[in-house]
């Protein structure tokens, strides 16, 4: 819209209207971000109480620290598989729904509800559903395979099951933009490759994703954002971090440093370099795939 | 007549051809939207069960408990208290920000003033902040003001939203020129033309981050976990958690819990499934 068509030119009303929303997000968003980068320089003691200066000296000490090197690790390889699992289960049952016209709306809503689930609630179903003792589908799973479940005890699994839970509570964001840009793309660019008789899934990777490649890129910086930074309340309720650190994950161990060790300092830090993380995403989003992308609030 | 029967083999041998790729179509969507579901339903009929009919793994008969588990942790662990603050945070969160934000566009869109877009990059920016970028000082900042277990600290931080604002200043510049021109000539105030014309224009969009934001906060566990220590004033999501921990006294029970997962997941679920249209159109715009 030009400045032409722009009815009011009051810069105090402007300024009123604008006031709450710039209030909160100073009071509660950018003068704490501040303050994480300011605390991120100093030790800290006695709840914060007493400050010292130490300069770099929390990022050196967390950069050299063979349990936060491997936190970062695990997080990063856990993102990973989080993404692209997610993409291709979403992918598919996407593609089938868009595949078909009837009762599409119906299949749509019984696909899509996954979005409205609480992670917490995932963790505490799967936690169930999946225990190793009582879980009905490690009943069945190990009456049917030569697998055993021991994800209390065994790392891997634990990393595994993990992920299983945050690609499920996923599904559902990502099959509402891969259904909507399905939808999008004109039917006559796909018409002739439907003449030619390609199979239904060669369609699929062959026409339809490489015209969604802007969605995909999308959903792979939204899905990893959510791998970083919502996975909280998994770990907490399934895991705690362990078996010995396997799903000991940067927001984990943050959360932990911060609120049962009181060291604000090494947190602070530890926000610091996960607002690199998302500076980052973010830009490569601005970046490759038009348009800005959504983080929760 | 030989032309018709011809027509009707070619309609039939078509159908035979069609039908098995239909049923497999039909027939995938089913099994994974169910594969999906059977964690949930599970839930569902656990939640009658009682803990001796649970530790029989294989029964997955309605159990005999019916619905007193989900009366257990609605009187019992606290459950309705819990509820209420998660219901209420939900509702202030929605009701702020639908209400800063559509201020926040309305300047951003129609009114001229100095350095409006560094103004919006910094409502954009925000983006880059979420709650686990500064939570240690948020926290302090809450236990400073006295704000600790209190639904100040729970809607606070919530309040103002960059994604909101994007959204509806989005929605406002599709609105037509004309119109405003109209307006300006009839010399039209500004909150009569938000309250008159673009409100009621953007009824969807407002709909569609209303779900938005009920459903993103009934959800939140982190900063309720931080900031809220007192159980009487701790959402649902937290309310599990403790759930979890109290009925792990001797065999744990799964009954209980399963009921509390399943009440923590209602409101949000139920929002989902009348308002999925708005919800729909709106994420798909953001994206764009």
């Amino acid at each position: 819209m030009s400045t032409a068509t722009k009815p009011y030119d009051s810069t105090l009303q402007a300024a009123l209207l604008l006031l709450p929303t710039a209030a909160v997000l100073v009071a509660f968003l950018y003068y704490p971000a501040l303050e994480t980068f300011r605390l991120s320089l100093y030790e800290t003691l006695f709840l914060g109480q007493r400050q010292t200066w130490t300069g770099l000296g929390n990022f050196v000490s967390l950069l050299t620290s063979d349990v936060y090197q491997y936190s970062f690790l695990v997080t990063v390889a856990f993102a990973a598989v989080v993404v692209f699992g997610t993409l291709g289960v979403s992918l598919l049952i996407g593609y089938l729904i868009f595949s078909v016209d009837v009762r599409s709306s119906v299949y749509l809503v019984a696909a899509i509800w996954p979005y409205a689930l609480p992670p917490a609630v995932a963790a505490i179903l799967l936690n169930f559903i999946l225990h190793p003792n009582l879980g009905i589908f490690t009943h069945y799973l190990e009456l049917l395979t030569p697998f055993t479940l021991d994800w209390f005890n065994d790392g891997p699994q634990a990393f595994a099951i993990l992920a299983v839970v945050a690609v499920w509570k996923q599904l559902g964001y990502n099959i509402i933009f891969i259904v909507a840009a399905l939808s999008n793309i004109p039917e006559i660019l796909t018409e002739n490759a439907r003449i030619d008789g390609v199979g239904r899934f060669r369609m699929l990777y062959k026409v339809y994703v490489p015209m969604i490649a802007p969605t995909m890129t999308f959903l792979v910086i939204m899905n990893t954002i959510y791998a970083f930074f919502s996975t909280f309340p998994l770990v907490d309720l399934m895991t705690s971090g362990g078996p010995s650190d396997a799903t000991n994950f940067l927001i984990f161990k943050l959360y932990r440093d911060a609120f049962q060790f009181n060291s604000l300092g090494l947190a602070s830090a530890q926000s610091v370099i996960l607002f690199v993380v998302v500076s980052i995403l973010m830009y490569l989003q601005l970046r490759f795939a038009s348009g800005y992308g959504r983080y929760g609030g | 007549m030989a032309t018709e029967t011809d027509t009707t083999n070619i309609d039939a041998r078509r159908l035979v051809h069609r039908l098995p790729d239909d049923v497999l179509l039909h027939g995938g969507i089913v099994f994974s939207i169910l594969l999906m579901a059977s964690p949930l339903l599970l839930a569902v009929i656990m939640s009658t069960q009682s803990t001796t009919e649970v530790y029989q793994v294989t029964n997955l008969g309605l159990g005999s408990k019916g619905l007193s588990n989900y009366s257990d942790a609605l009187v019992n662990y606290d459950f309705s208290t819990y509820m209420l603050n998660s219901f209420v945070m939900s509702v202030i969160v929605v009701v702020g920000k639908v209400t800063l934000s559509l201020f926040a566009a309305l300047a951003l869109v129609y009114y001229r003033f100095p350095y409006e877009r560094a103004v919006f990059m910094f409502i954009l920016l925000t983006l880059l902040l979420p709650v686990p970028v500064r939570i240690v000082p948020l926290f302090q900042l809450m236990a400073d003001l006295g704000w600790t277990n209190s639904l100040l600290a729970l809607t606070g931080p919530y309040i103002a939203s960059a994604t909101a604002v994007f959204l509806f200043r989005q929605q406002f510049m599709g609105i037509s020129a004309s119109l405003v021109e109209v307006a300006r000539l009839d010399g039209v105030g500004p909150l009569t033309f938000l309250f008159r014309v673009l409100i009621p224009m953007s009824r969807g969009m407002i709909a569609g981050v209303c779900v938005i934001t009920f459903i993103y906060t009934w959800n939140q566990f982190l900063w309720p976990l931080v900031v809220v220590t007192d159980k009487s004033s701790q959402v649902v999501q937290v309310g599990i958690r403790y759930l979890q921990g109290s009925a792990q006294a001797g065999l744990t029970q799964w009954g209980l819990i399963m009921a509390g997962a399943v009440l923590a997941l209602l409101p949000p679920l139920v929002v989902l499934v009348v308002l999925h249209r708005p919800l729909l159109r709106t994420l798909t715009i953001q994206q764009k």
